[in-house]
Parts: structure tokens; sequence; C-alpha cells
């Protein structure tokens, strides 16, 4: 009912839902603490180029374990949307030697079927003038094959293993950005996780392939064509966006997704899954030296790879205003959204403390202007949409009462945003942001999990994880006029993309 | 060159560790652990003089202190007609101001020292809970005292959280999971209190007296328990909670709660709603965590769904039939009763083929139970190798201790939880099964466009319940 920053979760994707897929919200909770990170964060990098940073915590003997790659949707090209997330499906899906009863007699047929899908993929691709005969018979001949292949295989290895173990909050997460894997458990058990990751860092195996297809498609269906928020945004984002690869959903476009490729995820795979792109957490009661030498011993022997420079089409300057209607059965929703540049950008921080001011508790601005009056049943706003490695958008999200109408909502949004641009924060309010973001982060970091995640995610999309200690005085340099400047130079109309949701029946 | 190193490294890995060989790596099952010895710190229980039970743990990690105050009051208690009226009593008691101070001045102080205070009501109990900088902590504890011990439920704040509450509910149409899965609990606590749910024409019914009434008959000291963990000294956090909760004196011990009445009858009920993906829920009523069936059960359910990809429906919906993302089970045991649903979220044409595939693990299961003493021993490892789990964090230690107590199990219900999970066989699965999965009481829900429906949903038996879900919800 009030505003919770649950909306951030919109842009991640997950191998299997859940209400623990929290820690890419600190895209937006910026780094900060009391907690002297630097002292108590060991940081290793291997010679393939793996990085590792471990944090011993020895309260209880539980330990959290993230593997984040630097790479996500933003890496894919066109026609090819979705490969990032199957591709992280296909992750659980075992290793030459986790998972089958002979690899051998089993990968005979997973070539096959890797050839039958391929041909039936591009006779299904003319669509229209497709013989139908032969795609029946292709079909046909796929589920003998899968049928055949499953007799030599053994489902869900990894997940039997992790969970015979103890293992916990066991999840995959992709990102426009990052996609990470993680798995909480018992501390003795490392060696467990260093052999499994290992294993599929170097030889997965993509079994089930064209099943999982249809599990990201029924994906799409309950989390994107079910849910009229997740079909407004992304309206929005292809409105926002215009060439740059932001502009597309993570789980990828559904007509996209009927052809998912398998030999275009392997490359996908070995391009961007190489452990010089690769960043792993480890927060716990471990010991660092016995973890590093488990670590060196699984991790050490994967090749590093060359990774090919990144160079995305550029979004060219936004001027002037977008707007884009989605006609559904549903009550209506806003989402504005502005172009700003991203982290390590001074101006990046001041959009942390912006949105804080705006959104941050029941004080902020516009809960004050919109719920505390009953106009809006919510209202959110998130610095850093929807990634964080290339400029992103900052963006507000408001759902009107009735009678109450979103151009409403948009006359009050844009008055507050006017206010940024025209009076100085008064120094208690900077002072309270500051503060909220200060303490947002501590209890993010309380527990093992959300440090480790945090740790990974800067590692990978900010370069480094000392970003986060470099962060709090980055914050303290914010000032009231910092604050004017950026809401003059963003925050105007010109630059803004908005997104509507008008019921009719 | 390279490949000469590669080997020297090879031969001293081998002579430091005979585990280790790098040709081929271990087998993940051969791995050999060191033993896990964890003794969970045990907070400590103090009783104030006014009755409040509160439960302690150091933890000085993190400068923050978290302080949970679960009140036995929930929506179980909302007067018929009313529904709504213990949501929008702790929403207010939140917002709408204490004696000494204005709502307004509350959230001005709380947001300036970065603190969170929210109120969370469920069925059987309500939680304010806290958390505070270390250094904030006298000021929080203030705050904190004062909304659960003087609230003033103003009727500007009344309002606008009956607006909220209103627009909530009409957005329930938007979210086809919510109005299944509030549907099912109707159908599942059919008789009882808590299958009653708030209505846009409930909340609009509900005024200020009625929260002043509802808060003076649950809050009082005897019907209050009070977990406490963070970065305190366990007797500096009693002087502080007596100092600030110890003049609270209002007579009167905790409140009771009966158990819902057991539930008979089979039915298949069907909701219309246009959307691309049908809900779909199978009930039954389940053993609460009193009943000698309880670990039985988890194990049941654990193996049947909820324990992850080698669970029966997960397994079968999700990963051989690809008819779904979202499969499996869960089982919800309260003290004295339960409820077991499993579910899946499939595309209108799958609906009855995903239907169909949970049905036939539900009753294969009950007829047959689990076949395999290895699907058994694994469920049995699993379960007992996470339960550490439930002791990772002090926050978590001690407001599990408190909820011990809270609930009326014995204090040894966590330590002896393994040696009972492990004392289960086939015979017992079995038995169980057969006991909670009878078709005679399955409670089958299906939300979704029955026009896109391969196969008729009418092939599972005669409706119960037809109505149109993209209306709104009537109580």
């Amino acid at each position: 009912m009030t505003s919770e920053k649950t909306l951030r979760h919109i842009f991640l994707e997950c191998l299997v839902i859940t209400c623990l897929a929290s820690f890419l919200l600190c895209i937006t909770l910026s780094p900060c603490s009391a907690y002297d990170l630097k002292e108590k964060v060991k940081e290793f990098t291997l010679k393939n180029g793996l990085k590792v940073l471990i944090v011993e915590r020895h309260a209880s003997p539980t330990v959290s374990l993230y593997i984040s790659h630097d790479t996500g949707a933003v890496d894919e090209g066109d026609g090819h949307t979705g490969t990032a997330h199957i591709l992280e499906h296909m992750m659980f899906k075992g290793t030459e030697t986790i998972g089958t009863k002979n690899f051998e007699e089993e990968n005979r047929i997973l070539q096959k079927i890797h050839d039958m899908g391929n041909a039936l993929d591009t006779e299904l691709m003319k669509r229209k003038s497709a013989d139908v005969q032969k795609t029946e018979s292709l079909r046909k001949q796929l589920e003998i094959l899968q049928r055949k292949a499953g007799e030599w295989s053994i489902p869900s290895e990894i997940d039997r293993l992790y969970t015979e173990k103890g293992g916990g909050d066991l999840n995959a997460f992709t990102g426009q950005d990052l996609t990470s894997y993680h798995v909480s458990l018992p501390s003795n058990r490392i060696e467990l996780w260093a052999r499994i990751e290992s294993d599929r860092m170097l030889n997965p195996v993509f079994r089930e392939f064209y099943s999982e297809r249809k599990v990201v498609m029924e994906e799409r269906k309950q989390t994107v064509e079910s849910n009229p928020g997740r079909k407004l945004m992304e309206q929005f984002l292809a409105a926002a966006f215009m060439v740059h690869p932001y502009r597309r959903p993570v789980l990828g476009w559904a007509p996209d997704m009927r052809f998912l490729n398998i030999d275009y995820t392997k490359e996908f795979f070995r391009t961007y899954y190489s452990p010089n792109n690769t960043t792993i957490a480890i927060v716990g009661d471990v010991s660092s030296d016995r973890t590093m030498k488990i670590i060196k011993h699984y991790f050490g022997r994967i090749p590093s790879q060359e990774i090919p420079v990144r160079c995305p089409t550029e979004e060219p300057p936004q001027n002037g205003e977008r707007r884009v209607k989605l006609i559904s059965d549903a009550s209506p929703r806003l989402i504005i959204g502005y172009h700003k540049p991203t982290l390590p950008s001074f101006d990046d921080c001041v959009f942390d403390v912006i949105d804080t001011i705006l959104s941050g508790g029941r004080t902020s601005r516009l809960f004050k202007a919109l719920v505390e009056k009953g106009i809006a049943v919510g209202v959110n706003t998130a610095n850093g949409f929807p990634g964080a490695r290339y400029p992103n958008l900052f963006v507000v999200f408001a759902e009107p009462v009735s009678p109450h109408t979103c151009k409403e909502l948009e006359e009050i949004i844009y008055k507050e945003l006017d206010i940024l641009k025209k009076e100085p924060v008064k120094p208690e309010e900077l002072e309270k942001a500051k503060n909220q973001l200060k303490a947002d982060i501590l209890r993010h970091i309380s527990t093992n999990s959300g440090l480790a995640g945090m740790l990974s995610y800067y590692g990978a999309v900010a370069g480094s994880w000392q970003y986060i200690t470099k962060f709090p005085d980055l914050l303290e340099r914010v000032t009231p006029e910092d604050v004017i400047s950026a809401a003059k130079k963003y925050l105007e109309p010109r630059n803004r993309t908005v997104a509507e949701l008008v019921r009719e029946k | 060159m390279k490949r000469y190193i590669a080997y020297t490294i090879v031969f001293i890995v081998l002579l430091s560790s005979c585990a280790w060989h790098s040709t081929s790596v271990t087998d993940p099952d051969d791995i050999v652990y060191a033993p896990l010895r964890f003794e969970p710190p045990k907070a400590q229980r103090v009783k104030l003089e006014n009755g409040i039970i509160l439960y302690m743990l150091e933890d000085h990690e993190i400068p923050l202190v978290n302080i949970s105050a679960v009140i036995r009051m929930g929506s179980f208690y909302d007067p018929p007609g009313k529904e709504g009226l213990a949501e929008i009593t702790g929403t207010v008691m939140r917002t709408g101001g204490t004696k000494s101070m204005t709502g307004n001045q509350i959230d001005e102080e709380l947001d300036f020292i970065a603190g969170k205070i929210a109120v969370s009501v469920g069925t059987n109990s309500c939680t304010l809970s806290m958390s505070v900088l270390e250094k904030d902590i006298n000021k929080g504890l203030q705050i904190f005292s004062d909304i659960l011990t003087s609230p003033v439920f103003s009727e500007e704040k009344l309002e606008t959280a009956k607006i909220l509450e209103i627009e909530a509910l009409e957005r329930i149409s938007d979210n086809p999971q919510k109005i299944a899965f509030r549907e099912f609990r109707r159908l599942m606590y059919h008789g009882d209190p808590r299958g009653r749910l708030s209505s846009v024409e409930s909340i609009q019914k509900i005024e200020r007296d009625d929260l002043l009434k509802f808060y003076k008959r649950f809050f009082r000291p005897g019907n209050v328990m009070i977990a406490l963990s963070g970065d305190i000294e366990e007797k500096d956090a009693v002087i502080k909670i007596r100092n600030s909760l110890g003049k609270w004196d209002i007579p009167g011990g905790p409140e009771k709660l009966p158990p819902p009445p057991a539930r008979v009858g089979a039915s298949l009920n069907y909701i219309y709603k246009s959307t691309p993906q049908s809900v779909i829920i199978i009930g039954h009523s389940a053993p609460g965590k009193k009943s000698p069936d309880y670990y039985v059960f988890e194990i049941l359910d654990f193996i049947t769904g909820s324990g992850g990809f080698r669970s029966h429906i997960f397994a079968e919906v999700r990963n051989r039939l690809g008819l779904a993302y979202s499969a499996g089970s869960f089982y919800s045991p309260r003290t004295k009763y339960g409820i077991f649903g499993a579910y899946a979220m499939a595309k209108g044409s799958s609906t009855v083929e995903a239907l169909s595939a949970i049905t036939k693990i539900l009753d294969n299961v009950r007829d047959r139970g689990v076949e395999s003493g290895v699907e058994l021993a694994w469920a049995k490892e699993s379960i007992i190798n996470n339960f550490i789990f439930s002791f990772a964090r002090p926050s978590q230690i001690v407001m599990g201790q408190m909820m011990l107590e809270f609930d009326g199990l014995p204090d040894n219900f966590l330590t002896n939880y393994k040696d009972n999970i492990e004392m289960a066989g086939l015979d017992d699965l079995r038995h169980v099964a057969a006991r909670y999965l009878s078709g005679e009481s399955r409670i089958v829900l299906v939300l979704g466009n029955k026009e896109k429906f391969n196969k008729p949903l009418s092939s599972f038996g005669n409706f119960h319940m037809e109505k149109n879900g993209t209306e709104n919800q009537e109580n």
C-alpha cells in the first residue's frame, strides 16, 4: 500500500520466483557504510583473471556465495533477445560429469537433437510458407530423440546436490548488465560449490533446451503478459531508448523467444562466462586461506578468454517528450523517465540523493504530495534504470487512486520536480536523505547474502567493489546546488518519456 | 613450457592433498566434509513486572538494533461486516499519531534518524517492528513504545488509510494470482473467520470508534511478546525496555484463538478471467505443528512439490512437460492446523493437462506413498542439512525462540526437530499421505479463460462455484 521499493525488481529475471531476489536493488541503493568494509574485504585475482572477494563472518556456520558474470541481456544481438536469460536456465542442466549416466552416449543423441531442433526452427521461420508435413515430422523426431536423451540423463542433479547438502536460496538472476548465480550453504560445504560451479563454467551441457524454451515462454506469460505493470514497463523502455539495447526486455521479445537458438546461446556462454569476466563474492563462516586454496584448485583450471570490446549503439540525446499508451483492462498507472549518466559520474550520486528526497520514506516529497493525500495508491522512484553499465534513466512510477487520473499525477509530479530545480534543498532535508542512504546500506549488508550480492555487483558493474567504500565521500560532497543543477540539466520535459496505462474493456 | 608448468603444479597438488587431482575432478557425491558443530546461542528471556515477555540476543556485527513486538490480534477477530478492521487498525496505529506526537511528527523524527517502524497484521498475530541505528535507540524506543501503548488513531489518517486500502482492493482484479489465492483462502476456510476477506463495502463501514475498541481489546502487556537483537548489551536493553514500557499497566493475559472447524467435502471451482495464463491451485487440510504427523508431512510436502527441481510437481510439470514456469507445493502449518496446496501457472491451452498432471502426482503419493527409500533419504538429508539456516542470524534465533513460546510449542521443538525428521519411515509417509490427501476433501480452483482450455474443465467433475474474476471482489 505504501511506496515500498518493490518496483525496482522489475528488470530482473530469475530462475525461480522468490522474494529473496533483492541484491540487484543496489543499483539504486547506493553504497555507503559506517561499517568498515575496507578492513574486512579480502581481494584476490587468479592467474586466469577471476576476481574473488571474501568477507569472514562467524555468527553461524553458514556462507553465502555469489558468482557474477559481467554480462546480461544488453550483450545480445538483435533478434536474439532472451539469450542471456535462457543461458542462465541452461546452466542448471548439468555438466559432462554431473547429470549423466554416460556422457558419450548421451552426447551423441544431444548432437542429433541439436541438429533436429535447428532444422525445425529453420522450417518454422518460413512462417506461412513452412512445410506443415515436414515440421510435424521433425517435431515428432525431436520428441523421440528427447525421450532417448532422457534415458541417459539424470535431471536436476545440480539442484539435488545442493539441496541435499543443505543449500538454500539456490537461484540465479539475469539483468541487463549482469548475470548472477547464488547459493547459501552450511560453511563446511564450500568444496561442493567450487566443484559444481567451476565445472559448469568449464563444461556445461545444455540438456532439455527445447523444453526449457517452453518454460521461459511460460515465464513471460506469467510475469509479463499477465501483469499490466510489466507490460507497461516494456512499452516504456522501448520508447525511452530508441537504439540502445536497454530498450529490450531481459526475458526477450516473444517472437525472438520462439526461436532462441542453441548455437547462439553456446557462443554467448563461451564469450562472456570466462573467468576474466567474472567476480566471486563469499561472505560467511569461512577461512579465506582455505577457501582460496579450494578456489584456485577448481576455478584455476578454467582458461581465460579474450572478451570482445563491447560497444552497443549509443543512445542519441532525446530532443522532445515521448509518450506511449498501453490499452488494457486494468487500473491506470504511470511511468515517467529521464535520461541521465551512470556511475561513477558524480551526477549519478546526486540522483541517489534526489531519489531519496522524492520517495525515501513517508516524509519524502512525492509520498506526501500523492499518497498522504489519497491521490495515489503508490509512488516510487528509481535511479539507474534498467541497468548501470551504460547511461540510464531516473524513473518515477505512480498509480492513481480512482477517480484521480494519471494526468493529475503527472501535474503534481512535475510541480515537485520544478521545485527541485528552483529551491535549494534545506540542509536538514539533505542530511535526512544522506542518513537514509547510509542506513539502507547497513540494513542491506547485515545479511551475508546482501553483502555478497553487493560486492559481486559492484565488483562487476562498477569495475571494483571499492566503489562502495568511496561512495560515502561522494555522498558527503553533494550540496543543495548540485541537486538544483542536476535537476535542471536532466529533469526537463524534452528529456522525458511518459508511459500510461489506460483502461479499456 | 606452459604444459610443463601445469604438470609441475599437478605434482605439487597431488603431494599436498590426495583428494585433489587435476585430470579428473572428484565426484561431487564423494567429497568429504569436515563435521559441522554448532550450538546456537540461547536468547535471554525476561518477564517484565507488567507481563511483557522479552527475548534478547546481542549481535555486534552491524550498528543496528531490531525490535519486534508480536501481539495476539489479527484478521481472525474482524467483526462480521467489517472485515479489514485488524489491518486498518495496524496501519493507523503507525500513521495516526500518539498522545505525545502527531503522525507527521513521528514520520519526520523517524525519517531523520533513518529509523523504520512498520506494522504488519496477519490472521492470528500483529507485529510492530523497528530497525534503528544503535546510536538512536533511545529516540526510536520512545516512538516505538508510544505507538504500542498510546496511539490516538487520528480521523484524517484513518480516511487516508481507507482510501488507499479500497484502491488496493480494486487493483486486485489486475493480478490473476492474487485473485486466485484470495479465493483459495476463502474456500479452504469456509465457515471460519479466517475465510472472510475484506471488501470495498466492509472497509467503507469501518469508523474510528471501531479502531479504538479493537485496540483496547488486544493491546495489553500480557498479550505482547518482544524480540530484540542487535548492537546493544543485554542488560542495557532490559533497562531501556523497562524504562519505556514498564509503566504500561493493563490487566489481562494472552488472547485465546480457536482452530478452524474441520473442513469436509471436495469441490471444483472456476473463476473466469481473460488472461493468457491460468492459475491452478489444489488444496488439502494438513496437520499443525503440534500434530504427530507434522514432521512426516514436512517431508511429504518437500518430496511432492517444495523440495526444488527434484520434487515431483516441479520435475514433471516444469522440467519434463515444460507446461509452467511456476509449479510446486506449499505447506503452511500453524500450531493446531495447517494448509497444503499444490499449484501451477500454465497457458490456457495447457490448463487441463497441468491440472491432470498435478492431481495424478497427488493421487500417486496418496495411494502408494513414496516408493523409494532413496528419495526419502534425500528429502530427510536435505531438510536436516538446511536446518542450520533457521539459526543463521541472531535476529532469526531470537525471533524463532520467542515464537515457540508464542505458539505454545515446547522449548525443545527446534532442538528435537532433526531427530523427529530422521525418525520418519516409508510407512509413516504412506499413512500420512493417505490421511490428508484424500480426493474426498480436495479443493480444486482454476482461474483462467475456459474457452482457451483444450479440454473442458468439467471433465474433472461438477462445478461447485463459478464466478467472474474481472469484477470487483465481493465478499
